[in-house]
């Protein structure tokens, strides 16, 4: 059952409008003069990101501006967005009070430039800089975030979107990137600073009161009839899951987690990100002008609210049927598994509330759930508690070799599970086939799902695999996949 | 109100729905996490013995808890408003009834953590039950 929200009144005050505006300023940002050497050099994009201290009208007047911690003084940081086969050097300076580093969510990066803090680099110190650079195989959305204390500084607010264009892009109207976010926000704004708390630790994680599409709590996102838009969704929360209904259109997903996927409706007319998934749709702007239709984010029954309005412009339909040009993506440069000569291993992933009795270890001891809870831990992988981002590595696998993944849920709790350095395919859920294979680099696993995972090892290094819960990250859901 | 835009859309629903209760139950509002089946299963259990109980799903739990001032030591996994007291975690209907009887002048009760056996958790019971006040000093209120 849905009714107007109760905070209806205090939104329509404000005028938030969703638009373009946030693209335009991002090319400003790439830097003159970088070499674009042409031939066989892939293209340098050179940028600069700041992690530093910032305020930002996250709510909008009448509230006060919130403190956050950010890039280059806005949430989201700039949206960095290249060409296909583009090389980036990014020099990231911190100037937080405590260490950093970033992490290119869903890039398949050299190991060294993951941006996994003690794994694959040295943190960033308050005050230094690290310089990453990369090519970027895959086109696609994806995003940047820190990995060092992530539950807290992603919380609040150090998150940007990356944009890898395709050399042909689809033909599209506009291309829109939505990066969603949640926040728990006192009455006076501020955000609450109660960062790891055990009670967020043990059950879903830090879901926000707050919800956010690029910074700020929208009202209403501009649309003219007729157009078709390429609308690009990041989950950036630490921990809610999106479900949002479009009232009276029906998207295609067309990408999940940046890579290409058979054109498709959404299941039951719902699109679902976990934290730090990724879905590309395209939506037909196929109602009149003036009219208005609501998204709705619907995933936990009883807490539904409206995300924003699409507000239809009173401009005259730009087309008076749908666009009639192909929307299906190319493939990335994947290799594909060979499932046959698959080596395959199991990760169980346990703990949390109501998950029974269970023993783990936790820095070499055994200990109850209960034991567990006193150090602030509550989840495993493999039975193990991991207390740090170095560990033994749950699996060794040989470079180049295909492999499967049973990645089994045994708890009664929701994880987003995201595998470094490489995209995966996920070929079945509760043992039946998927239906499209798609690729992902974080798989949502529904409590007590048991999914497999496909992908060739042919990135070489140190990968985590964690909960992209990032308070189930910091109670123990991570693991190191070795690929030597 | 706290700055809720993610604020329930059905939340006039919910509200006005418990006016219908008998006179003689006991009221008592539980927030718990909207995924936890251990706290509904507590619910049950009050209403089982004679509460009249109104769930409320909420993200802000910890918020909760620390708008009533439970000590991070004592939380337990939802918090239950009863005639003027807070009354955190899987406490027996025992000690509760006890409290609303002799109605001392504290804030409230807790039975920290999850222990198994006790309401609305699974489980045998392996220890005896300590409920402590809810207070910095964390006196023993009943052990059961």
């Amino acid at each position: 059952m849905i009714s107007k929200p109760a905070f209806a009144s205090a939104v329509g005050r404000r005028s938030v409008m969703l638009g373009g505006g946030a693209a335009v300023a991002l090319y400003a940002l790439r830097l003159p003069g970088t070499g674009h050497a042409a031939g066989t050099s892939p293209a340098v994009r050179a940028y600069s990101l700041v992690a530093e201290r910032g305020r930002v009208p996250l709510v909008g007047a009448p509230y006060p501006e919130t403190d956050v911690w950010c890039y280059g003084g806005r949430v989201p940081g700039p949206e960095l967005r290249v060409r296909q086969g583009d090389r980036l050097r990014i020099a990231v300076e911190n100037q937080l009070d405590e260490e950093t580093t970033v992490h290119w969510h869903g890039l398949r990066v050299p190991n060294a430039m993951d941006g996994v803090p003690h794994l694959t680099q040295a943190p960033i110190a308050p005050g230094e800089t690290f310089t990453y650079e990369f090519d970027v195989p895959d086109a696609g959305t994806f995003w940047y975030h820190p990995h060092q204390r992530s539950f807290e500084q992603v919380g609040r607010g150090l998150y940007g979107a990356l944009i890898i264009e395709e050399p042909e892009p689809i033909p599209v109207d506009r291309d829109v990137t939505w990066v969603l976010d949640d926040w728990r926000l006192l009455e006076t704004a501020a955000i609450s600073d109660d960062f790891g708390n055990l009670h967020d630790v043990s059950h879903a994680g830090r879901v926000g009161n707050t919800a956010t599409v690029n910074g700020r709590v929208p009202d209403r996102f501009a649309v003219r009839a007729g157009e078709r838009i390429r609308l690009r969704l990041v989950n950036a929360a630490n921990a809610r899951i999106f479900g949002l209904a479009f009232e009276g259109h029906a998207p295609m997903v067309i990408a999940l987690d940046g890579q290409p996927v058979a054109p498709h409706a959404p299941e039951g007319g719902r699109v679902v990100l976990g934290p730090a998934m990724r879905i590309d749709l395209i939506l037909d702007m196929t109602g009149r002008p003036g009219g208005r239709f609501r998204v709705i984010d619907g995933f936990y029954e009883g807490l539904e609210y409206r995300l924003l309005d699409i507000a239809y412009t009173d401009a005259p339909p730009l087309r008076e049927t749908p666009l009639d040009a192909p929307v299906r993506l190319s493939a990335n440069p994947l290799a594909e598994p060979d499932l046959a000569a698959a080596e395959r291993h199991e990760i169980l992933f346990g703990g949390g509330m109501m998950g029974g009795m269970m023993s783990s270890m936790m820095d070499g001891r055994h200990m109850d759930m209960r034991e567990m809870m006193r150090h602030g831990m509550a989840w495993t992988v493999n039975g193990v508690a991991a207390t740090g981002h170095v560990h033994e590595p749950l699996i060794t696998l040989a470079r180049g070799r295909s492999c499967i993944l049973t990645l089994r849920n045994e708890t009664a709790w929701w994880h987003p599970i995201h595998l470094h350095g490489h995209a995966f395919r996920v070929i079945t859920r509760d043992g039946a086939p998927t239906r499209y294979r798609e690729w992902q680099d974080t798989v949502l696993l529904s409590p007590r799902e048991t999914a497999e995972i496909a992908f060739v090892a042919d990135n070489p290094g140190d990968w985590m695999l964690h909960c992209h819960i990032l308070e189930h990250q910091a109670g123990g859901m991570m693991g190191v996949v070795r690929i030597a | 109100m706290r700055i809720l835009a993610t604020l329930v859309l059905g939340a006039g629903l919910a509200l006005s729905a418990p006016a219908l209760a008998e006179e003689s139950a006991t009221q008592a509002t539980l927030y718990k996490s909207p995924q936890c089946g251990c706290c509904e299963s507590y619910a049950d259990y009050l209403r089982a013995n004679g509460y009249e109980v109104e769930v409320v799903a909420t993200h802000d739990l910890p918020l909760v808890k620390q708008q009533h001032s439970v000590p991070t030591a004592l939380e337990g996994c939802h918090t239950t408003l009863v005639d003027g007291y807070v009354v955190e975690g899987h406490v027996p209907v025992t000690t509760l009834d006890r409290l609303l009887a002799e109605r001392p002048a504290i804030k409230g009760i807790s039975l920290p953590g999850m222990p198994t056996g006790s309401p609305g958790m699974s489980g045998p019971k392996t220890e005896p039950f300590t409920i402590y006040e809810l207070s910095d000093e964390a006196k023993v209120y009943a052990v059961e």
